[in-house]
């Protein structure tokens, strides 16, 4: 490591020292995107813990393929893919070891949402943008973990129904079936958030 | 409506069908009210998602985050550290190296092939004789073989001398 500040280096010459070995510049690319990367994973999973691990798994996966980094995205958004795959994975592995399985919630949600009433007051209108924040980060909360990783990955990633298909590896119906649940839950949520003020 | 029409008015709010098939849905919407309240509802929660996305920070220093990153690269050094820039000039070297070896032997293999003693077999009986002589060019050996007879003739001679057969000495292998 040569001990040299980075601070003021910017994204593309530092992924350009860090391919070189230079440690130093690849702390500087943490430190500054350590937060949109965590966030993510937790966005996913729920689990503050789990999170910290993945983000900090995700940046050690992002240093051994840094050579495949070739800049057709910016480095945060190629940083998110790698935390983004790293959580479907453990969601994955958590699904197998979970009786109640999502899949088996997909097939029994089958219909729910068509039943919901349709909410027809804005549920966040006039919310202030903080308050707005933590009443979608709750509801969030309460949506499955297949039906929540639909919705981050279009609304947060702003993927195309076929980047989600290919992303989370089911088909564009699906998708378009788990974001139509997970949209209709998140509204009848905040509504019931709302009642309750 | 059914199942089908409301993932397409979903689409449409996503801007995920064919302009044709989004003037339909746009028709059906200024026409049906429970249509435009589903959609309603779905661009409403859409919007409060996009612009809410929580702030979060990763909730430990950067000095601790930091080591335990920095700690498994320096563990996974030897096979992980990004290997330096190649020039094509090396990349050339490492291919040229192995095909000038093969292009070395290929040489080889023909000198070896076009130098190497020619084996002539003559065929100097017919075959109910079932008898064959044979003679290796380039040297001074012919061989004679009677099966009949169980009977095989070697003559050595002298390259410099072809001509007179007394100088040929046979040797009879039985």
């Amino acid at each position: 490591m040569s001990g040299k500040n980075y601070s003021s280096t910017d994204d593309e010459a530092l992924v350009k020292a860090a391919r070189k070995g230079e440690l130093a510049a690849f702390e500087e690319l943490v430190f500054r995107h350590r937060d949109p990367i965590y966030a993510r994973a937790f966005s996913m999973t729920r689990n503050e813990e789990d999170a910290v691990d993945l983000s900090q798994e995700a940046w050690i996966k992002g240093w051994q393929r840094l050579r495949q980094f070739q800049g057709e995205s910016s480095f945060t958004t190629w940083m998110t893919r790698i935390v983004i795959n790293l959580c479907l994975d453990h969601l994955r592995r958590q699904k197998r070891h979970r009786a109640d399985s999502i899949e088996a919630m997909d097939d029994e949600s089958g219909g729910v949402e068509r039943q919901m009433h349709v909410v027809t007051v804005n549920p966040t209108a006039g919310l202030e943008r903080a308050e707005l924040r933590k009443k979608i980060d709750d509801a969030l909360g309460q949506l499955s973990a297949e039906h929540r990783t639909v919705l981050v990955l279009h609304e947060f990633e702003d993927l195309e129904y076929k980047e989600v298909a290919k992303t989370v590896g089911c088909s564009i119906g699906t998708v378009m079936s788990r974001l139509f649940y997970a949209r209709r839950k998140m509204a009848a949520l905040l509504a019931e958030m709302r009642k309750e003020l | 409506m059914n199942l089908e029409q409301q993932l397409k008015l979903q689409a449409f709010l996503d801007g995920e069908l064919p302009e044709r098939e989004a003037r339909e849905i746009l028709a059906w919407t200024q026409r049906d009210h429970e249509a435009a309240a589903l959609l309603a509802e779905l661009k409403d929660t859409r919007q409060a998602m996009v612009k809410s996305e929580p702030h979060l920070s990763v909730p430990e220093s950067r000095a601790f985050f930091w080591s335990k990153i920095e700690r498994e690269i320096q563990r996974l050094e030897p096979q992980t550290t990004p290997a330096p820039d190649v020039s094509i000039f090396t990349s050339l070297r490492r291919f040229l190296l192995p095909a000038s070896g093969v292009a070395a032997l290929v040489i080889a293999g023909l000198f070896a092939h076009f130098n190497a003693p020619k084996v002539v077999v003559e065929s100097v009986a017919d075959a109910d004789t079932s008898s064959v002589e044979t003679a290796l060019a380039n040297s001074d050996a012919t061989t004679y073989r009677d099966a009949s007879e169980g009977t095989t003739l070697v003559w050595f001679s002298s390259a410099a001398d072809d001509s007179p057969a007394q100088n040929k000495s046979p040797a009879a292998i039985n």
